[in-house]
């Protein structure tokens, strides 16, 4: 029954990482463009809920919602001051753009919170579940559900609300939108403050369960990178069934190969995705 | 035929901008491609440039086909083509853009460079060669795009609106550089929307409207079409037809 | 600039008899190194505009393989370059092949992970020296292992393979090839209709980066005489390749130079001043003035100077 957990366990990971790739996915679709330091957006997500639980004290929706809030923030701070300006510009502007926005980030976390793996003080989600003799611990149970619920959310939003469709209008057509009445400058800064919270709630989500430092931002983006390849340019719904694949694909490795694996396996696929199906699932070709 | 597309059709999603679309060019025409705005014209261009994979229908160019082929392989089988929203290379001089055209056919940076300058020259932008395209004006760009694809030695050019926004004195001189250009033996498909250029450069007119051929034939005949001026101003509406004197 | 290329030759040649001794000939090695892969990267992240973020997939290949023909069969670490070179070779064709028939972010993510799998595996891999990495030959047993007590040799070796990387690159950037990757970096979709062949000239502009690259990590790993994963495939040599050839102007022949120039002293200061913690204080720097460019002057010093200079000599004779 331990392939069993492992599997599940996985899953659970992955419904984590369909999350944050999915505002990684948002992003890419409507501005072709892609953020290098979506990673650090869930580190500091992890951080955020560390300081709320230690300084307030508050519990799982508390700091939940306050990562999302700040990362909210966070992401139209970056968008009006910085990707609205490089967006039209040469793509060697882009990519360093977000690159070392990564970078300032990273770094600023580790001479704040230093190099140290910190993790969440016990909270209130503890034990463990047993459902027809797996193992699920409360905490990880917990945050892969919500995870996933909030991705079917920000799913619904997109194809369900005039909000959505807004923002939908200016992926597809942004002069056409803008003939509509909608600015695009409104949604694409809507956008990344989505895709900002998204990942800072996923970084809220897995601080429950797992330590963490600075570093992780970069294995993070990483993993976004290939689960929206996966999942194909631009879909959110792809991204969620990808990162529930990659979330299994991992922890399988690690149980098969070890734990040092873990990470090789997904970026050798992404190799190997690029070679034989780089569209993913849900892409154009 | 130098040009053969026949039965060209282009679906973005369920969107078809093109559909079912023909057209026949033979060696030294000059064909003029009318339509109004969104009728497809430009995205036909794509299909016969390879900027596009045509959904259905083939393209046949000298006699080879050349419907999936890339715009590299098009380029090099003597299609030229222009944009519509000129594509300079900003950064580089008016010369650098001409000469990326030129090394098509000479690999020799020495060679190149003379006929960019002999090309340069033919399309007055000699003053400019110096500096760099993002200097120019509108019309200036649309003019370095003719040097720079005239330098790659096509033999056919479809020039999409390479005439628009120009001042009379400057649209002038623009139709005589066509016409030099067809002198020199090269065959051209031109879109337009200015009827002047039509009515003078043009032997034969294609109407395209909702993404198909609505009409051929000689200049004169075909803007006194019914179809046509209904393409252009719709259904209903009372038709003043324009006495030449 | 057409005067300055001799001073600039003599400069660089005299420069260890005008500033003498350990720190000041460290500090030229040091920016050496630092131009030579700045340049190297230049060649498809500059020219080509092609930007990847993980150059230390070659630079690392580079290093370990001369310590590593020394490790395993005693050879002299120099008999390990060409191997080098012609890993990362196969290295630049396994991803460039896939990627460059995709959109531009399909590259740069591709490098960055790629980059990141290698230094990974690598720390697991016994027969590379896993986690604790390669030494050199720790005193040489004849010239041909390259071991200088002093930095002099090595100085001056460097600067030949400078000159090499910076000579390629003129030639190339007045040849038919150095046309065609400026015209993919100005517009694709135009290059294409001019008949450029795309996806094979950025492939050849990476093959001839990854080289450059690989001989940059092979003089690293030669001189210090130890390599392991984080030196030799971490994203910081990625970054430190990036950031000197973007400050200096990225697309330039001399932008790699005079990113070195400004970035090599600085951050020696910042790692005097700092101290233990500055390597921490040096990134978040080098973060900040990579955004920085990115927002103001993505042409970085070499284009900043093309504004300024016509502006500062009109000020100068109308005074």
């Amino acid at each position: 029954m331990l392939l069993a957990q492992v599997i599940v366990g996985g899953l659970l990971l992955g419904a984590i990482y369909a999350l944050f790739s999915s505002g990684l996915t948002l992003i890419w679709g409507m501005m072709n463009f892609i953020n290098f330091a979506h990673g650090e957006f869930v580190m500091l997500g992890m951080y955020v809920a560390l300081l709320v639980v230690v300084w307030l004290g508050g519990g799982p929706a508390t700091f939940g919602f306050a990562a999302a809030f700040a990362l909210f923030v966070l992401g139209v701070i970056v968008y009006a001051s910085l990707i609205r300006h490089v967006m039209r510009g040469p793509m060697l502007a882009q990519i360093l753009s977000t690159f070392g926005l990564a970078l300032l980030l990273r770094y600023t976390a580790f001479w704040i919170f230093s190099a140290n793996f910190v993790s969440l003080p016990q909270v209130s989600l503890s034990g463990t579940l047993n459902v027809g003799g797996i193992l699920m611990p409360v905490p990880q149970l917990v945050a892969g559900v919500a995870a996933i619920a909030l991705t079917l959310g920000l799913h619904l939003l997109l194809t369900r609300t005039t909000v959505g469709s807004q923002l939908l209008a200016v992926a597809e057509d942004r002069n056409a939108a803008m003939l509509m009445g909608i600015r695009p400058d409104r949604m694409q800064a809507l956008a990344w403050g989505l895709a900002a919270g998204s990942a800072g709630i996923a970084g809220a989500l897995m601080a429950v369960s797992y330590p963490w430092s600075p570093s992780v931002g970069e294995t993070f983006g990483l993993t976004a990178f290939v689960v929206v390849t996966l999942g194909g340019f631009g879909s959110v719904p792809g991204a969620m069934y990808a990162g529930l694949i990659i979330g299994l694909i991992q922890a399988l490795s690690a149980y098969w190969l070890g734990p040092i694996y873990k990470d090789i396996v997904v970026y050798a696929l992404f190799a190997a995705l690029l070679w034989l199906r780089p569209q993913g699932l849900m892409g154009k070709a | 035929m130098l040009l053969s597309a026949q039965n060209i059709s282009k679906a973005f999603g369920s969107f078809l901008a093109v559909r079912g679309a023909d057209l026949a060019v033979a060696e030294g025409e000059i064909i003029g491609l009318i339509g109004p705005n969104g009728a497809g014209k430009s995205t036909f261009f794509n299909c016969l440039a390879g900027d596009t994979l045509p959904t259905t229908g083939s393209v046949v160019f000298d006699d080879i086909d050349v419907t999936r082929a890339s715009a590299e392989v098009h380029a090099r089988a003597g299609i030229g083509r222009t944009f519509q929203v000129p594509a300079t290379f900003e950064d580089m001089t008016v010369l650098e853009n001409v000469m990326v055209g030129a090394f098509l056919r000479h690999h020799h940076r020495g060679a190149a460079r003379e006929t960019a300058l002999r090309i340069v020259e033919m399309t007055g932008l000699t003053r400019q060669s110096a500096q760099r395209a993002r200097s120019l004006g509108t019309p200036g760009r649309k003019r370095l795009e003719i040097a720079r694809v005239l330098a790659t030695g096509p033999r056919l050019m479809l020039l999409d609106e390479a005439l628009a926004g120009l001042t009379p004195t400057e649209l002038q001189q623009a139709i005589a550089l066509v016409r030099r250009i067809h002198e020199l033996g090269i065959t051209l498909v031109i879109v337009e929307h200015i009827m002047e250029v039509i009515m003078t450069l043009a032997q034969r007119v294609l109407v395209f409207n909702q993404g198909h051929v609505i009409a051929q034939g000689k200049p004169r005949d075909v803007v006194a079409n019914e179809a046509v001026i209904e393409a252009y101003l719709g259904r209903g509406h009372r038709r003043r037809r324009r006495e030449t004197p | 600039m057409k005067w300055s290329l001799p001073a600039l030759a003599a400069l660089l040649l005299f420069y260890p008899f005008i500033l003498t001794g350990p720190f000041y000939w460290d500090i030229g090695v040091a920016f050496l190194l630092a131009a030579i892969s700045a340049s190297a990267w230049n060649i498809v992240g500059g020219y080509a505009g092609q930007v990847s973020v993980g150059h230390s997939m070659f630079f690392g290949v580079g290093a370990y393989t001369p310590l590593l023909f020394y490790h395993l069969w005693g050879l002299p670490p120099v008999a390990g370059v060409p191997a080098g070179m012609l890993v990362s070779l196969v290295l630049a064709v396994a991803i460039g092949m896939p990627t460059f028939r995709l959109q531009g972010h399909y590259f740069s993510m591709a490098t960055i992970a790629v980059a990141e799998l290698i230094r990974i595996f690598v720390g697991t891999w016994d027969l590379v020296g896993a986690a604790i990495g390669l030494q050199g030959p720790a005193v040489g047993r004849a010239w041909w292992d390259l071991t200088f007590r002093s930095e002099l040799p090595y100085y001056y070796i460097f600067l030949a393979v400078l000159a090499v990387v910076l000579y390629t690159t003129f030639e190339v950037e007045r040849s038919r090839f150095g046309y065609y990757l400026r015209a993919i970096k100005a517009g694709e979709r135009a290059a294409r209709s001019l008949g450029v062949p795309v996806r094979a000239t950025k492939l050849k502009a990476l093959m001839l980066s990854a080289v450059f690259t690989s001989v940059a990590g092979s003089l690293y790993s030669i001189k210090t005489g130890f390599i392991d994963p984080e030196s030799g495939f971490g994203i910081l040599v990625s970054v430190q390749m990036v950031i000197v050839a973007a400050l200096g102007g990225a697309g330039t022949l001399f932008g790699p130079l005079i990113g070195a120039l400004l970035l090599v002293p600085l951050q020696t200061a910042t790692n005097t001043w700092f101290g233990g913690g500055g390597s921490g204080l040096t990134y978040i720097l080098y973060g900040g003035i990579i955004v920085l460019l990115a927002r103001y002057e993505p042409g970085g010093m070499h284009e900043w100077w093309q504004r300024v200079a016509p502006r500062l000599m009109r000020r100068s004779h109308a005074a």
